[in-house]
């Protein structure tokens, strides 16, 4: 017998049997989540007009991102120790952790998971923003919308309780304070992983050996942390397994950021978030289907660059943005209808060229010390800085500074950023303040105007130049 | 009082002062409030300090919209309001801007302030947590601004320069301590409002003049006999009370309400611990400015400073919580969430959290709720 939501699953790439395999799964987490027959209806139309599922890579990365999203919500019901960590700088200690015991842990960003998937191909998260809205996080005071997510979905017992929980309690406020109301209501242990961004405006690419040595032992004790409170030990040997098992990904994941900036774009932006987030959300799924979906993806996409093929028109403005929505892709599909080509984000250009080889030996060292090279990390200059090179670097024509309204980080230098990187890479920016995360008030339809306006200003400066 | 004229005509001429010391080849160093910065240093270079505690002024505020966005505490934005005016008397005074890092409202006036004005800015880590390893960064923080203080003044801090210093700073602590603990039960021999001035006014004033206004004050209020008043008695407390912003200490006195105690991480100079003029002075400075003293709501966990909370409301002996906070300072935010439950299991008490982006509009919402408050915790006690 057929059910609701084969349609929608097999547009996501599954298969007739693994649906069949699967069914007793898929059939909990779905009541879990309050989604019935109508939101498949509802999701069927969203992921069509989304996704470009003609490509077979697309539909297996959005079969990556569901089965991970079973396996959360399943995590506790399927005896797995759980471990929340904090977007993004925890994923790589995420990795190591998941290496440790692949079998026995569940380990993910559990906010990132739900807009991935309730966002993403259900366009039904308002209801967990709601309920994190009312149990801790209310709107109106510019309270991070990922956290909103998180605390919501746990309310809801979408996600479930972890036993541990860690993030980046130097990058933000949000992140550790709302562990700290989640460790209130749930009792959960939450280890933060600390450190300053103390560095001066222009002082990157420098940083003071000490900030390397307080952030990587603060890394350290959170495997520390893991041996206690879920019995796991995180070797160097566990370490170099999940350097190991990730270079496939991340391999992929650079080849097809390289091939997403062909001229006429052949792939949206959305599709590469989509692989990019995955890495960063995921740490199972991520690794066992996510390079498989990638290569695939990688071959389909060169088959389109060798026939001239692009989602938006050859010789379009290219433009590097902060980040594609990680909830909502009709924001950039906007974009990219409004003429540019989101040739790369932030996240997905290239390294610095600055970054030489480590003499630093523990494993939270080595992480620590990419993160201050990697610029985002050191300091709002720094970040400043990674988007003058990418300028530069791929040769684009505009900038979409699509800054995170309630993420400290991003707000505190909302206008120095986008003044410095028009100065220094001599391209204009466009300043946006976004919710990436949730969309409600900064819809597409709310940006569109600003967006178009600016193609139409890097058009013109093209043609100009051209002249 | 007669001392409280004292100290008005002292700030009258203070920047007056300032500007001769300076003048004379003294060096002034400005730093941000939040407790984390030893004045001791700055006083033992031969310095002067200042904290930059103006706030209240919503047209400062204003001022900052082509800078950064809105998102960022009022208090904040106010300093990079003054900061980029190029024409308030105390940013354009300073040598030298030393920033404790504490949250990223913080770093947006170091970063602002850096970029877009003259100023030097000088910042320095405060990790949020207590540790080993967070206390040496943090002592590595404070020998770097030692390091700094000296190029900048020319001046060794030398171990008796720096004892001194911390001799005078923690007789300072003490009469604080001495003269808020008068208020601990029966009538208040001062008022809350003169406490937190006098509080404002040490962060401005020359140290010498300060400690001799503060001595004589609490030999004034020793012999005082403070007549009951009934009024309920308030603990205030939240991430910032700025000189120059005392619309909720106003309104709580307009509404018959009793301020007895405040906590405040920006605006109240942590009065709690001395540091110990003995041994290894840096570390002794680390211990008390970071260790020892109760961090603001950014630490994580923060139970540490809501546990003091509840011991100050018991000790205080307060009817009510007033928790005023300024707009976008999320860890307050998210905290004021949860605390008011914990304040109800352990002391009974209610709490009302209050607001502020320094609009004028917002006054008359503010009264509203401070009243209905003060008059709910009046009600509850005679009934
Ligand atoms: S505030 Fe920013 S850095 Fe912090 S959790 Fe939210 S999005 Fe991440």
């Amino acid at each position: 017998m057929a059910n609701y939501y084969d349609e929608l699953l097999k547009i996501c790439g599954f298969e007739d049997g693994e649906i069949k395999k699967e069914k007793l799964r898929i059939d909990k987490t779905f009541e879990r989540l309050e989604l019935g027959p109508e939101d498949m209806k509802t999701a069927e139309e969203w992921v069509r007009q989304n996704h470009d599922v003609e490509l077979a890579g697309v539909r297996k990365l959005l079969r990556a991102w569901l089965k991970e999203l079973l396996d959360m919500v399943l995590a506790k019901d399927e005896g797995k120790k759980i471990i929340y960590y904090g977007f993004p700088t925890i994923q790589g200690p995420g990795m190591a952790i998941k290496a440790a015991a692949p079998e026995e842990l569940y380990v993910a960003c559990p906010d990132v998971v739900l807009c991935h998937t309730l966002g993403q191909i259900f366009n039904k998260l308002t209801p967990v923003l709601e309920a994190g809205e009312e149990n801790g996080l209310p709107p109106g005071h510019g309270l991070c919308t990922l956290q909103t997510i998180r605390v919501g979905g746990l309310a809801k017992g979408i996600i479930p309780v972890p036993d541990l929980v860690t993030g980046s309690s130097y990058y933000c406020d949000m992140g550790s304070k709302t562990d700290e109301l989640l460790h209130e209501k749930y009792g959960h242990r939450a280890v933060y992983v600390d450190g300053s961004m103390d560095s001066r405006w222009g002082e990157y690419p420098e940083y003071l050996p000490q900030r390397v040595e307080f952030l990587g032992g603060q890394l350290n004790k959170l495997f520390e942390a893991v041996r206690e409170v879920v019995g796991v030990e995180v070797t160097s040997a566990a370490w170099d397994k999940a350097m190991s098992i990730s270079r496939h990904l991340f391999h992929s994941i650079g080849q097809l950021t390289q091939l997403a900036m062909a001229d006429p774009m052949p792939i949206s932006s959305v599709e590469v978030g989509l692989a990019l987030q995955l890495s960063a959300g995921s740490t199972g799924k991520a690794i066992t289907e996510g390079p498989e979906a990638i290569d695939i993806l990688c071959q389909e996409v060169k088959q389109r660059i060798d026939r001239g093929i692009g989602v938006v028109e050859k010789g379009a403005p290219r433009v590097i943005d902060f980040a594609a929505s990680f909830s909502d892709p009709s924001i950039t599909h906007m974009m990219e209808n409004a003429g540019l080509a989101v040739a790369a984000t932030l996240l997905s250009a290239p390294p610095p060229k600055s970054i030489q080889p480590t003499t630093y030996t523990t494993p939270g060292e080595i992480r620590a010390e990419r993160e201050m090279q990697s610029g985002i990390y050191h300091s709002s200059f720094g970040f400043a800085q990674r988007f003058v090179d990418a300028v530069k670097d791929l040769g684009l024509d505009g900038v979409i500074w699509g800054y995170q309204y309630n993420c400290r980080p991003m707000a505190e230098a909302s206008h120095l950023i986008k003044e410095w990187v028009a100065e220094s890479a001599g391209v204009p920016v466009l300043s946006l303040e976004m919710d990436i995360y949730d969309s409600r008030s900064y819809s597409a339809a709310a940006l569109r105007t600003r967006v178009e306006a600016f193609a139409e200003t890097l058009r013109v400066r093209k043609a100009v130049a051209k002249v | 009082m007669e001392i409280m004229h004292k100290l008005a005509s002292h700030l009258k001429t203070r920047l007056v002062e300032l500007n001769r010391a300076k003048q004379q080849g003294r060096k002034i160093v400005g730093y941000t409030p939040g407790g984390y910065l030893p004045e001791e240093l700055i006083l033992a270079s031969g310095a002067i300090p200042i904290c930059l505690i103006r706030g209240g002024d919503h047209s400062v505020v204003e001022l900052t919209g082509a800078y950064l966005c809105r998102w960022i505490d009022t208090f904040c934005r106010a300093q990079i309001g003054y900061a980029v005016s190029g024409d308030d008397p105390y940013y354009s005074i300073v040598d030298l801007l030393a920033i404790p890092i504490t949250d990223n409202h913080i770093r947006a006036i170091s970063d602002i302030t850096d970029h877009s004005t003259d100023i030097e800015v000088f910042p320095f880590g405060v990790p949020h947590m207590k540790e080993e390893s967070t206390f040496s960064y943090y002592l590595h923080g404070i020998t770097r601004l030692k390091a700094k203080l000296e190029a900048l003044t020319g001046t060794e801090i030398t171990k008796p320069k720096l004892r001194e210093a911390i001799s005078l700073c923690n007789r300072e602590r003490e009469l604080f301590r001495e003269i808020s603990l008068m208020r601990k039960s029966g009538p208040v021999p001062i008022s809350s409002r003169d406490f937190v001035a006098l509080n404002h006014a040490s962060f401005l004033a020359d140290k010498e003049v300060m400690v001799e206004i503060l001595e004589s004050l609490y030999k004034e209020l020793k012999g005082r006999i403070a007549l009951p008043d009934g009024h309920p008695r308030i603990l205030l407390t939240g991430s910032t009370l700025a000189m120059g912003d005392s619309r909720v200490l106003d309104l709580i006195d307009e509404a018959g309400g009793e301020v007895v105690i405040e906590e405040f991480a920006e605006g109240i100079r942590p009065y709690w611990e001395n540091v110990n003029p003995d041994g290894d002075l840096m570390k002794a400075l680390a211990e008390c400015y970071f260790m020892q003293r109760v961090p603001p709501a950014w630490f994580r966990p923060g139970n540490e400073r809501r546990d003091f909370l509840i011991k100050l409301a018991k000790d205080f002996n307060v009817d009510g919580v007033i928790w005023y906070q300024l707009m976008y300072r999320e860890s307050y935010k998210t905290e004021s969430y949860y605390f008011p439950d914990k304040l109800k299991r352990d002391t009974g008490l209610r709490m009302l959290t209050v607001e502020s982006d320094y609009d004028p509009s917002e006054m008359g919402p503010l009264r509203t709720r401070i009243e209905t408050f003060i008059e709910t915790i009046r009600g509850k006690r005679h009934g």
